[in-house]
């Protein structure tokens, strides 16, 4: 079975193809777009997510990996949309003109993108929820999380205000999931019409934020047909739901936990992802939020198998590497491959779930966003 | 009146590779404007969600730079050219 990787960077996509996961023809596209996030639909449609400080943010399809066109839609508020422009992150240092000092509200990034029940999804900072129904001819805001109560008390991580984690459930077309750089998880289980938070058990972040919300999560992953049992990686460590987020864990057994820089104890990482087939879930510690590198320089992907304990995998990796692995850049091809990318342009690549790993690609510009297909 | 618009590299994929782009209009906001009804996905590079030409955004025209809160109303004469790029930073 052939793979196919989408691999995003501020400088335009690496589209990485192999048959045997072994040799790879590689071509770099969209050049000169910040590539944040990609996602293939049910027929095998491929969505690319772009932006720029300068010409702002869009989407391209492909059905072929090699001819992309742009979308001529793509998520945006309402002019008379109010925001805060202290939840923007590149916009508003350089508003010169003083164009969000009047509150206006704009998409400065679409942080993910998530196909299911036919519809394709976008997170995006300023932080949002948007909807397209007929696979990006248009999209719609969802009115009910992007107004939702209590967003005023929502303060931005260090990357900006956004929505960059959705998840879905298989079984139940009304309930989804929205991770938020700093403000946490929130549910809803009535299509989109009213949202919860979901941060039950795990510490906030963010000194000045209500209990219910404030929690740095960075990623969440889960099975979509077993959607309640949920693994969280947060800025403060590992969690684990089997409520379907209505309460957290923690779970660090086996992780490399270490001092924060308010002091709090745990593990400190971005991604994490599932191989859907074994149920077994990956994240990619770093040595806090002080060094975040590997610890000891040595680049270490960890598994849980059987969702309780950690185990380190390093056969392959380097030993000397003071890099980091983003938020978006771990993905599994739902075949048994597992590919990552790192802040310093190398991709990894497994293909018996961590137990060995090869390098896939170097030389690349710092990669946010990286997703496997197998095909 | 028939304007030559020259885009940017990153936009001209857009275009289907194009360098250039003939529009109409009697100032830089009315070539935007036509561009923008002819053309969605490159209007999306234009303007806000509020309208506003993109503040990053730099025009050139008859050897003068025109900033994008100028624009607008910026005039022009027919067979001109305008030459669409963005604000330098860095160092």
């Amino acid at each position: 079975m052939s793979v196919a990787l989408i691999v995003g960077t501020p400088k335009g996509a690496a589209v990485l193809q192999s048959k045997d996961q072994r040799s790879w023809e590689s071509e770099f596209v969209l050049r000169g777009w910040p590539v944040t996030a990609s996602v293939r639909d049910d027929k095998g449609r491929t969505y690319v997510a772009v932006n720029s400080p300068n010409f702002g943010v869009a989407l391209f399809t492909s059905d072929n990996l090699k001819d992309w066109k742009q979308l001529e839609s793509a998520p945006r508020y309402r002019p008379g949309d109010r925001g805060n422009p202290e939840h923007h992150r590149l916009i508003a240092k350089e508003d010169f003109t003083g164009l969000l000092k009047s509150g206006g509200r704009f998409v400065d990034q679409i942080w993910t993108l998530h196909f299911a029940h036919g519809a394709l999804w976008a997170g995006v900072s300023e932080a949002g929820l948007f909807v397209s129904r007929d696979r990006g001819q248009s999209w719609q805001p969802i009115d009910g999380f992007n107004e939702q109560p209590g967003r005023e008390s929502w303060a931005p991580g260090f990357g900006g205000l956004g929505a960059h984690t959705i998840l879905s459930d298989a079984k139940n077309p009304n309930r989804m999931w929205v991770g938020i750089s700093a403000a946490g998880l929130f549910r809803t289980d009535d299509g989109g019409k009213t949202w919860s938070p979901k941060n039950k058990g795990v510490n906030p972040a963010v000194d000045s934020a209500p209990a219910t919300t404030g929690q740095c999560v960075h990623s969440v992953t889960h099975d979509p047909n077993n959607a309640s049992v949920m693994f969280r990686q947060e800025h403060r460590g590992v969690h684990k739901s089997t409520d379907g987020g209505d309460s957290w864990t923690v779970m660090e057994d086996g992780l490399p936990v270490t001092e924060l820089s308010d002091g709090h104890h745990c593990s400190f990482g971005f991604p994490s992802a599932m191989d859907l087939k074994s149920g077994n879930v990956f994240v990619v510690p770093l040595d806090g939020d002080n060094f975040r590198f590997p610890r000891g320089g040595q680049l270490a992907v960890y598994r849980t198998k059987n969702g309780k304990s950690w185990e380190p995998l390093t056969n392959g990796l380097p030993a000397d590497c003071y890099t980091a692995v983003l938020r978006g850049a771990l993905s599994a091809d739902q075949n048994g491959g597992l590919y990552f990318g790192t802040a310093s342009g190398t991709v990894y690549g497994s293909s018996d779930l961590g137990e060995s790993w090869r390098e896939v690609a170097s030389g690349l510009p710092r990669i946010m966003s990286v997703e496997a297909y197998a095909r | 009146m028939s304007i030559r618009v020259q885009l940017p590299p990153i936009l001209r994929p857009v275009m289907g590779g194009e360098r250039t782009v003939a529009a109409t209009g009697s100032s830089i906001g009315a070539v935007l404007l036509d561009l923008k009804q002819r053309y969605p996905a490159l209007g999306l590079h234009f303007f806000t969600e509020g309208g506003a030409i993109r503040h990053n955004i730099v025009f050139l025209h008859d050897g003068a730079m025109i900033r994008a809160k100028d624009a607008m109303a910026h005039r022009l004469k027919p067979g001109d050219e305008v030459v669409i790029t963005n604000a330098l930073a860095g160092g």
